[in-house]
């Protein structure tokens, strides 16, 4: 023991015997005299503070829930603003592989979404799946630029989509990656007057012949089918490994019946990970294709659209819509710490009107860096800085896209 | 009780504070062996681990007394001969006495195994989080936490966790009883009032036998259906949660030097950087009120080792862990403005590609450069003195006893053991490579004969024998004064010590050259012997 250590021992038995104050007494005035500045209870603001956010009590509530209520963030539709609104869990112990869940969110440009949810994920030993959701959206300021790789950034226009939809989805997973299934729905479209002040309304640019479909009302039924092969890792914002993905739909118009086409979507996915997973080069090739009878035309709201934060960086979002759409995307992901990954990233895509047009020709191109901001594997947080011919556009996103 | 004056108690405390500040620099029962018995303890305060604040704290504020330029802070809680003594943080062992490989396998205990003649009850479950598991009690009422290996990664973390526990425990640190479980699903019950929160809800209610399904369906299943988990035995006495590297308990008469100055906590670098133990924090430790003899006092032990070797618990370990804390600024701002085209060791080395060992290798390692996943006040506080001491106890461990150590994880891949086996080994040869020669590595200073003998801890790594240079000078304990014997300037007892009268002390300053490093060795004449009573090192 060293030589001061032994004082306040000294003391505390010294004293104890004396009489004159108490062991206990004796004890703090020699802790005190020995480690005035060092107490475990005094953490400092910092962890308390830390630790009092932390705490069950008030974290808890928010993220996981209260009788089974929790604040739902984020996921609508780009340009909507940061969505907030409750959402409702069942938190049933009978049926705890029964998901129910329910949520209303808001935005301050008035963008609604209201939803509900009844999932069995995981049916047969894991072998089967279903999911049924219904949606109502209410979007009312939806950017339109017009039809056409050619539209002009100055056209922008906005328009309202009101829909309400019933989406079922069951399948099978045959193999350890592999998932296939059947979709069908019912989705009523209702598209009106946009309520972006900034910006004229898209049905007093563009006429039914550019956006066929702003003119009217329609009703749709889809039945389709998918098939997906994933052999990333299970856990987490991918690192290695595949994913390639297939999709059918039909959408049949019940209103007018010109609206009704088809639908491909071709999603291939492939994660390249180098130096310990420390360096990554991801590639994405994403195609949609569609096709409609003779007189017949893709409703200008279910086209598939390039720009934005998940396709083509350095434009706008909905930058293009047409009948078809192809997106190529490389990024190099490099970690500087273990929650902070870099990227540079390079998009190139078209949008384009006639499925022969399905070529490596006349691509737009878009380029940029990022960083994402990852707990445990799962990317959390996004900023992109994307750039292009039009300029540049910082994206902030709560969620990796690929 | 009488009550007497202040006024006549200062005097004599200030009295007693100068009679051992006088009674000189040894004792005659140095040097010590183990510290007074401990004051009994009455109420203490349970603190909550606190994981997200300490990894907050110890990221962005310093924490705790920090050795630095203008002053340093020797290590605490040490004997006269440097070495840590015995109490209710260490107990040295097989750098002491050299344990057998049965007790190094046996480790804190082997015999309490979660017994399988009736199922094990569910006293509580985690249905939620990255690490699934329960509490369980056994038909002999013993109580366990129960730690199941996840489906990525069959036998690391639970494996990785009774190893952690055997090593530690012969270094000499106090952990729980670790053992490796298999069971089928009717070993677990669930007794009629358990119950809690499910799926992380506030909510509260009973538990069902669907939510150990639950909890099961995310962890490891070998093909004749048994889990696999690792069965920690709960720590006698009442916890009180978690002790901190920094600071002391303010409720704890016994508590008394700054953890952060305890050489032990200082050395544990050291052995945390061979055994890969990243996570180790305030949160993986445990202070348990335990009575011996009649006196309550606060015993202080590591827990959860699943994030030591090449496990982080629930994944593997990233090849960065143990090269970079979570968040660090230095090689942060190189990967930003490299773009990453540098390229660290760590991430251009092999590991194993074995889902039971995980990530941990030997080539990339650098003892002085290992980092935990945040900064840990003690370790920061280490001084080479520390260093040495914590290197004398990872030399201790041979060949075979880390491969028997090892051996204890129960890999069904023989080729797990080999890679672990020679990946600690590696490791230990570079810590003793880097570390051993932070000071004069001279050790086990004895008389033999009329000469002070000693052990030459760096001679296996040396080419040709140290040169060393010895000055001898008469020790006043009292004042501290040295009077140099400029005649004796060998190993050879002077002849002024060999006639000297009992209760007279010299000292011997070794040093190699003209480096500053030397050991500075007191020997003192007591009952007629000479006695090797104290060991300073300098660098």
């Amino acid at each position: 023991m060293d030589r001061l250590s032994r004082v306040p021992f000294t003391l505390l038995f010294t004293a104890a015997l004396l009489g004159q104050t108490s062991i206990g007494d004796a004890v703090e005035a020699s802790r005190r005299s020995r480690a005035p500045k060092f107490d475990f209870d005094e953490a400092p603001y910092i962890e308390r503070g830390a630790a009092r956010i932390a705490e069950p009590g008030i974290i808890a509530p928010v993220t996981k829930g209260l009788h089974g209520f929790r604040l739902k963030m984020g996921s609508m539709v780009l340009t909507s603003g940061f969505a907030l609104g409750p959402e409702f869990l069942t938190g049933s112990p009978r049926f705890e592989r029964i998901l129910f869940r329910t949520s209303a969110r808001f935005s301050a440009p008035g963008y609604q979404l209201y939803d509900a949810e009844f999932a069995l994920p995981s049916l047969a030993g894991d072998r089967l799946f279903f999911n049924a959701l219904a949606a109502h959206r209410n979007y009312p300021r939806l950017p339109y630029f017009g039809p056409g790789p050619d539209s002009s950034a100055n056209n922008r226009t906005s328009y309202r989509l009101e829909n309400t939809s019933l989406d079922l989805t069951a399948g099978v997973r045959p193999f350890r990656h592999m998932r296939l299934g059947a979709t069908s729905g019912v989705e009523m479209v209702n598209v009106g007057r946009g309520r972006d002040s900034r910006f004229r309304s898209t049905e007093q640019l563009f006429g039914p012949r550019s956006a066929p479909g702003v003119d009217h009302q329609s009703d749709f039924l889809t039945a389709g089918g998918f098939l997906e092969y994933d052999y990333t890792e299970s856990e987490g914002t991918p690192r290695r490994g595949g994913n390639y993905s297939l999709r059918f739909t039909n959408y049949v118009d019940q209103t007018l019946g010109t609206g009704s086409f088809r639908r491909v979507d071709v999603d291939l996915r492939q994660y390249l990970p180098f130096f310990q997973k420390q360096r990554m080069i991801a590639l994405r090739a994403y195609s949609v294709l569609t096709d409609t009878s003779s007189r017949k035309a893709v409703p200008f709201y279910l086209q598939p659209s390039l720009g934005g934060p998940e396709a083509m960086r350095g434009f706008h979002a909905f930058r293009f819509y047409d009948n078809n759409l192809l997106l190529l995307t490389a990024e190099y992901r490099w970690k500087v710490s273990s929650g902070v990954e870099l990227a540079f990233f390079g998009d190139g895509g078209k949008v384009f009107p006639r499925r022969r047009d399905f070529n490596l020709r006349n691509l737009e191109g878009s380029y940029g860096a990022g960083v994402r901001f990852n707990i445990r594997r799962e990317v959390f947080l996004r900023l992109d800085f994307g750039c292009s011919h039009e300029g540049c556009n910082l994206w902030l996103r709560f969620h990796d896209f690929f | 009780m009488v009550k007497i004056p202040r006024l006549l108690l200062a005097p004599v405390a200030a009295a007693l504070i100068a009679w051992p500040l006088c009674a000189g620099k040894f004792q005659d029962t140095d040097p010590a062996e183990t510290q007074p018995p401990p004051i009994s303890v009455s109420k203490l305060r349970s603190v909550s681990p606190g994981e997200f604040g300490d990894f907050l704290s110890h990221t962005f504020c310093k924490q705790g007394e920090r050795n630095s330029k203008s002053k340093v802070y020797p290590a605490q809680g040490v004997n006269t001969l440097g070495e840590v003594i015995d109490s209710a943080w260490f107990k040295d062992r097989h750098a002491k006495r050299r344990m057998t490989l049965e007790e190094l396998a046996r480790g804190p205990g082997n015999s309490k195994a979660p017994s399988k003649d009736r199922p094990w009850m569910v006293t509580s479950a985690k249905t939620e989080g990255i690490t699934p598991g329960f509490q369980i009690k056994d038909s002999a009422g013993r109580k366990y936490i129960l730690k199941l290996d996840l489906k990525q990664w069959p036998e690391m973390a639970s494996a990785a966790d009774v190893i952690g526990s055997k090593f530690f425990h012969a270094l000499g640190y106090h952990v729980p009883e670790n053992y490796i479980v298999t069971f089928d699903r009717a070993q677990l019950a669930l007794p009629g009032n358990a119950g809690g929160s499910v799926n992380g809800s506030a909510k509260k209610r009973p538990w069902r036998e669907k939510d150990i399904d639950t909890i099961l369906a995310r962890a490891y299943k070998s093909g004749d259906g048994q889990y696999r988990a690792l069965a920690s035995l709960y720590l006698d006495g009442e916890p009180l949660g978690p002790f901190s590297y920094h600071g002391v308990r303010s409720d704890d008469p016994n508590d008394k030097i700054p953890h952060e100055h305890r050489r032990e906590l200082r050395g544990l670098y050291v052995i945390a950087a061979w055994l890969n133990h990243t996570d180790c924090k305030g949160g993986n430790t445990l202070d348990m009120v335990v009575e011996e003899g009649g006196v309550r006092y606060v015993k202080h032990h590591l827990i959860d080792f699943g994030a030591t070797l090449g496990s982080a618990s629930f994944e593997t370990k990233s090849a960065r862990q143990g090269h970079e804390y979570l968040l660090d600024a230095k090689p942060s701002a190189i990967q930003f403005f490299t773009f990453g085209f540098y390229v660290p060791k760590w991430a251009r080395v092999e590991y194993s590609d074995l889902p039971s060992v995980g990530k941990i290798e030997a080539e990339a390692f650098e003892p002085d450069q290992w980092k935990g996943n945040f900064p840990n006040p003690a370790f920061l506080n280490r001084l080479p003195d520390d260093i040495f001491w914590a290197t004398t106890r990872v030399m201790a461990f041979r060949d075979e006893d880390i491969r028997t150590i090892v051996t204890t994880g129960q890999y069904s891949d023989p080729k797990a053991v080999e890679w672990l086996v020679r990946t600690l080994i590696a490791r230990r040869d570079k810590i003793v490579e880097t570390f051993l020669e932070a000071v004069l590595p001279l050790d086990n200073f004895r008389v033999s004969g009329n000469r002070l003998e000693f052990d030459d801890l760096g001679k296996k790594q040396r080419q040709t024998p140290r040169t060393l240079s010895v000055q001898w000078s008469q020790f006043e304990n009292g004042s501290g004064r040295t009077t140099a014997l400029p005649a004796a300037a060998a190993f050879q007892i002077p002849n002024d010590l060999a006639t000297a009268a009992n209760g007279s002390y010299f000292s011997a300053r070794i040093a190699e050259g003209n480096s500053p490093k030397a050991a500075l060795v007191y020997l003192a004449k007591r009952r007629g012997r000479i006695e090797v009573v104290g060991i300073e090192r300098k660098w």
